[in-house]
């Protein structure tokens, strides 16, 4: 199993308010899995991809990835879970501005401090994974969305990390490149990478294998393609 | 993460806002170039005036009515003492067992003239023979007076590089006669050029025996006496000597303090140290400022840097930077902004100096050490101004910074 989570809660509290952002949610995804978590604004669910993106902490309840319990680790630990394990695709690309595009891929990678020829061979790699090596050397600004999209997704691969995680990643492209952009994560789907895509448009979460709903905080029901 | 790494993603932003970095380094700038610039012109200066005065010797010493007056009080005081007599030189002379030589000179100043032309205000030594063993003089041509001369009162006279360049353009000085005020002297020699010290003319001069001078222009006989010791060791003895036989002939009661002074190279040295002192004292205080100022500068622009950038931060904090990777990042960039001031400094510190002692008397060299304390001081500035922004950047929140349009 790669994900098991146990009764998550996230409270936030607004001034004496208590907000309950997620209830009790119990969810497990296995390895290879391809799952789309869907619902309204306010659902919960960028709380939900949060907290299995290991960039928060849950109030309550416990969450083991790669059958580790990340659900209690401080900030420095939960930076080297996200550095190794996940692998994030955001909706707007957020790529560093002033970098090449593989030297945004590197990223990850200085992190874990990769040695700076690996880096450049695991970039070129990673780019070429999104068919996009001979853009290596463009800044953001000089790409399209799509190309942006991908230069993410190359840098989303480049750790090979148990899990890809995509918030709206369609959410500021039009639809044609939208459905490219979901070709590729059917690609590698294919290749063997467990794949997360948080999303409010529902062709968009029919290209998962399952669909899991959330409202309310809360997993309202879940839909799997028969095979 | 490296430190090459942290370095080169600093110095990459740092290149990417030229403008604002250039904006940024102007107060570590001026201090550092403050620092840098006194510091050379005051050591130059140090260089300058120590190679003069222990041209005199560490065996020598001066005595003379005069000490080193800092206060209108202590001339008025001073200036009311007995003045020194070829008499009391004399004494010394017999009666110092320690004193190898013992050697006077006095100066006034007078008009010189020679056939239509004239130099005013030229300064007339009168000196013992051996004060060429004291004073620096190098001989051009011709020679010093000797002791006969001055014994049997001679009006001869030994003259500076100035006397010959204006008066003798296109004639031989040697064996020519000179007006001296309204005396004749006779020139025995030319003393080779030594140009200005801190603005100051050297060579217009002109030595004559003292017994002559005495005779002729004695009107404020200010006698200075010079005693060199037998050696290094022997100086303090000799010093004491001295005192106990002119204090006797003066007649200086025994709880009375002396009413003259006595100068060493050393004393005098240290006497100009204080005013250098004080003048690198000034210069630290204003250094101070601008380094302040300069560091709020860099913290400001810093924290303005780290909000511009929030999005950065939670996209580097999503991908796997630590807290310290942030903080080494930011810190990284303040100490390198610093830095770059520093040196900035230190260039603009050293042309100014360069400058200055091309176009002044005031000689200049720039001091290792204090390239160095410019370049420590400007990375304490970096650090110290950068540790609260980087600290800043690094506590941030990775969701909330990713969401920070």
């Amino acid at each position: 199993m790669l994900i098991r989570t146990q009764d998550l809660w996230k409270i936030y509290e607004m001034g004496r308010e208590k907000v309950n952002a997620l209830r009790e949610v119990s969810l497990e995804i296995e390895k290879g899995e391809y799952a789309a978590i869907m619902g309204p604004s306010g659902s919960g669910k960028s709380t939900l991809m949060n907290l299995i993106g290991c960039l928060d902490t849950p109030t309550k309840g416990d969450y083991y990835l790669n059958d580790k319990l990340v659900s209690q680790m401080n900030d420095d630990e939960l930076a080297r879970i996200r550095n190794k394990e996940i692998g994030f695709v955001f909706q707007t690309f957020n790529l560093l501005a002033r970098a090449t595009a593989a030297h945004n891929v590197e990223l990850p990678l200085v992190y874990n401090g990769t040695e700076s020829e690996v880096r450049k061979r695991k970039a070129r790699e990673a780019l070429k994974m999104v068919d996009l090596e001979d853009r290596a050397t463009h800044k953001p600004n000089e790409l399209s969305g799509g190309e942006r999209q991908r230069v993410a997704l190359a840098r989303a691969l480049v750790n090979n990390p148990a899990l890809i995680l995509a918030d709206e990643p369609t959410g500021n492209l039009d639809t044609k490149t939208g459905h490219e952009i979901m070709n590729i994560f059917k690609k590698l789907h294919r290749q063997g990478n467990t794949l997360i895509i948080v999303t409010h448009e529902h062709d968009i979460a029919t290209y998962a294998d399952r669909i899991i709903y959330i409202r309310d905080g809360a997993i309202e029901k879940e839909e799997r393609k028969k095979n | 993460m490296h430190f090459l790494e942290g370095i080169i993603i600093a110095l990459r932003s740092l290149v990417a806002n030229k403008l604002r970095s250039v904006l940024t380094l102007v107060g570590v700038i001026i201090g550092v170039m403050t620092v840098i610039a006194v510091v050379s012109i005051i050591s130059g200066m140090n260089r300058y005036v120590e190679a003069e005065i222990s041209s005199l010797g560490s065996t020598t010493f001066l005595i003379r009515k005069f000490g080193l007056i800092t206060s209108d009080e202590q001339w008025h005081e001073q200036v009311k003492r007995k003045n020194f007599t070829l008499d009391d030189m004399q004494a010394v002379e017999e009666n110092c067992p320690d004193c190898w030589k013992v050697g006077a000179e006095a100066f006034a100043w007078r008009k010189v003239k020679y056939k239509n032309k004239h130099l005013s205000r030229m300064t007339i030594i009168g000196a013992t023979a051996n004060i060429t063993e004291i004073a620096n003089h190098e001989v051009y041509e011709g020679r010093t007076f000797s002791d006969f001369e001055v014994e049997h009162n001679r009006r001869v006279c030994f003259v500076g590089w100035d006397i010959k360049e204006n008066l003798f353009a296109d004639e031989d000085p040697m064996g020519k006669d000179i007006k001296i005020g309204n005396h004749h002297f006779r020139i025995i020699g030319v003393a080779a050029k030594k140009g200005a010290f801190l603005g100051d003319n050297q060579d217009d001069f002109v030595l004559v025996p003292i017994t002559t001078y005495e005779k002729l222009f004695s009107r404020h006989f200010f006698l200075m006496i010079f005693v060199k010791a037998k050696d290094f060791m022997s100086m303090q003895d000799a010093m004491d000597q001295c005192r106990v036989i002119l204090r006797a002939r003066r007649g200086v009661d025994y709880n009375k303090p002396d009413d003259f002074a006595i100068l060493t190279s050393e004393s005098v040295m240290d006497f100009f140290r204080q005013f250098t002192q004080l003048a690198l004292l000034v210069m630290g205080g204003i250094a101070s400022i601008s380094l302040v100022v300069g560091g709020i500068v860099i913290m400001n622009i810093m924290l303005v840097s780290v909000t511009e950038r929030t999005r950065e931060i939670g996209i580097r904090k999503a991908l796997g930077a630590r807290k310290r990777n942030i903080l080494w990042q930011f810190l990284v960039e303040s100490v390198t902004l610093a830095l770059v001031g520093g040196m900035a400094g230190i260039i603009a510190g050293a042309l100014i100096a360069k400058l200055i002692s091309v176009a002044s008397p005031l000689p200049a060299s720039v001091e290792l050490w204090s390239v160095i304390v410019a370049l420590l001081v400007s990375s304490s500035v970096g650090i110290f101004f950068g540790i609260f922004p980087a600290m800043k950047a690094a506590r941030l929140n990775p969701i909330e910074a990713l969401r920070y349009e």
